[in-house]
């Protein structure tokens, strides 16, 4: 019965990686020296937890598909994992990489960020990690050859999310740039409410930016709903709750604690909210700007 | 603490004015908050909670390497001074008694890395055991604690900012004695505190030890090395929530610091807001909390 339930489990296990090597990237065997080392892992929306308890809330907040995990050993160095996440689009593989912003840039897939034995990017519908226990020389020199290995691995670009072109980019901070679908991700970015007051959910697409104006350092986040219906109670929800203003018509601002201002119109099926502005004439024009832009993004 | 009611919303302003939360937005150094005639934050002159903080700059090299000589050094300079002991084994004799069967439960979360030091681990039951506890009667493991035979626990956290609950420290560090963890990411992780009120938890921690030595500021959920920072610092007390939020407040500072501008914990911490207006585990007012502060004083950020 021993023998009959371990063979189950290779079996198993065996069906998953092989289910892995066809629909997933192929990740090198070697590199610099670095050799696989154990089997592949596979995980999917329903097991995310087992491999990051406490953090599979952020990827399944995006339209996280599967996950394959691979470690690298060389002798006297340090251990490298490669996570290769497959979104089902390539926005919400952009959008997973948003989730932090802070590395340098670099060469690699179509973003990349390096950051101390540390790669990201994303490629298509693909976002990769590839982490080292420690930095080295040789270490960053084979994860940037590795990243650049699975890059090539795959075929072609993906699309940025159209809605990236409805922010304004006179005074535009990027790397502050975060795009997302839930308050789950709103919230780690820029804590709102905490009771989703804008109804976000697998079918809105957000972006949340900061903006350098003067002195003044507003933060700019355009929600699309699918329906225009859906933007509307949205706005009203978000003038009542926050503004303590309903909404008169299709826009409203009001001046907060610390003498700043927030507000938002509301175009067809999309919101274009600004917080934290100095000045109500700075909050309408970032809002304004957005809203007009809004209006030629198609999805 | 359930908020199925929108009415009982809390929004950002709310939290910045100081109208939900309790006083954690005190403890982060919202601007605005600062209520004259309260007293300085960690700094009670008649305090509900003490805390000890010790940091020394050789507890960790500039290869990330941990000094276990140091930090041994530090948790007993922690622990008597929390006592006011002159020896070590006394200061722990307060505690624990050579017939209790004590529980270490640290946190070594193997995918985000942040892990408690084993030094620290090894010093605390070296001086379990010579203080007359025996070393069969110490257990000390992240998952698998035999709770239900311990007569005392011993809580040692690390620290790490979290994408979903806020802050990680102490209060977090008993979610896997529920058997239920991914069960309490939901509502802000409010209800965290249950854990400490199991019927085979509650009333048996004696003592908070928290590895801050290399603790996390960044939003997660995995490790990005830019967000981790040599802090050096050991934390000695008895009140969770005190302990959870002089780290928050640390962690506040160096966020601040490391972007220049306030780079505020989001989402808040409702579950060290809950700890103490809901599962009374402690006071999270800074005003109410005195921290004692002893070593190295480069970017102590309280």
């Amino acid at each position: 019965m021993r023998a009959f339930l371990i063979l189950l489990g290779l079996s198993v296990f065996a069906t998953e990686v092989a289910h892995a090597d066809e629909n997933m990237l192929r990740l090198p065997q070697e590199v610099q020296g670095w050799k696989t080392d154990g089997q592949d892992k596979v995980f999917t929306r329903q097991t995310i937890f087992e491999y990051m308890d406490g953090g599979g809330e952020i990827y399944l907040a995006y339209d996280f598909q599967r996950l394959l995990a691979r470690e690298y050993a060389r002798d006297n160095a340090p251990r490298i994992v490669a996570e290769v996440y497959q979104m089902a689009s390539s926005r919400d593989a952009y959008g997973i990489f948003t989730h932090d912003t802070d590395g340098q840039p670099v060469s690699v897939g179509q973003m990349a960020l390096y950051s101390a034995g540390l790669l990201r990017f994303w490629k298509d519908r693909f976002f990769v990690r590839l982490q080292a226990e420690d930095e080295t020389a040789e270490v960053k020199t084979a994860l940037m050859a590795l990243g650049e290995r699975i890059a090539l691995g795959i075929p072609q670009d993906g699309r940025k999310p159209s809605l990236l072109s409805a922010l304004p980019p006179q005074g535009l901070i990027q790397p502050s740039v975060h795009y997302f679908h839930t308050s789950v991700s709103l919230n780690v970015h820029y804590f709102l409410d905490d009771s989703n007051l804008l109804n976000l959910n697998a079918g809105t697409e957000a972006i949340l930016a900061h903006y350098q104006q003067g002195s003044d350092k507003p933060h700019l986040l355009i929600v699309r709903y699918p329906r225009p219906g859906d933007a509307k109670t949205a706005f009203e929800q978000f003038g009542k709750a926050y503004l303590r203003e309903s909404p008169t018509g299709n826009s409203v601002f009001r001046k907060l604690e610390k003498g700043q201002f927030a507000g938002g119109r509301r175009e067809e099926r999309s919101l274009a909210l600004v917080f934290e502005a100095g000045s109500r004439e700075s909050a309408e024009k970032l809002v304004g700007l957005a809203a007009s832009r809004m209006k030629g993004v198609t999805p | 603490m359930s908020r199925h009611d929108k009415s009982d919303r809390v929004t950002r302003r709310d939290f910045l004015r100081g109208a939900a939360y309790g006083s954690l937005g005190l403890a982060m150094g919202v601007e605005g908050l600062a209520r004259a005639g309260q007293g300085s934050a960690f700094a009670a002159e008649k305090p509900l909670s003490q805390v000890v903080l010790v940091r020394n700059e050789a507890a960790v090299d500039a290869s990330h390497r941990v000094n276990a000589e140091v930090v041994a050094e530090m948790l007993d300079t922690a622990m008597k001074t929390f006592t006011g002991e002159g020896e070590v084994a006394k200061a722990l004799r307060r505690y624990f008694r050579p017939q209790d069967n004590v529980g270490i439960k640290y946190t070594r979360c193997a995918w985000h890395r942040i892990h408690v030091n084993q030094a620290v681990i090894d010093a605390l039951t070296d001086r379990l055991v010579a203080s007359g506890v025996a070393k069969s009667r110490v257990t000390a493991t992240d998952y698998g604690l035999p709770v239900k035979d311990c007569t005392a626990l011993i809580n040692v956290p690390s620290v790490k900012v979290h994408a979903i609950t806020g802050i990680a420290v102490s209060i977090k560090n008993y979610i896997n004695l529920t058997g239920r963890e991914s069960s309490y990411h939901y509502e802000g992780s409010s209800k965290l505190g249950e854990a400490w009120l199991l019927p085979e938890v509650k009333g048996k921690t004696r003592l908070i030890v928290v590895d801050m030595l290399r603790p996390y500021f960044g939003p997660g959920p995995q490790i990005n090395p830019v967000h981790q920072w040599d802090y050096k610092g050991i934390l000695v007390g008895t009140d969770p929530v005190a302990i959870d939020t002089v780290c928050l407040s640390i962690c506040q500072k160096k966020r601040n610091l490391f972007k220049g501008e306030e780079w505020l914990i989001s989402p808040p911490p409702r579950s060290l807001a809950a700890a103490d207006s809901v599962y009374h585990l402690g006071t999270s007012d800074p005003t109410k909390i005195k921290l004692t502060r002893l070593g190295w004083e480069k970017e102590q950020l309280t």
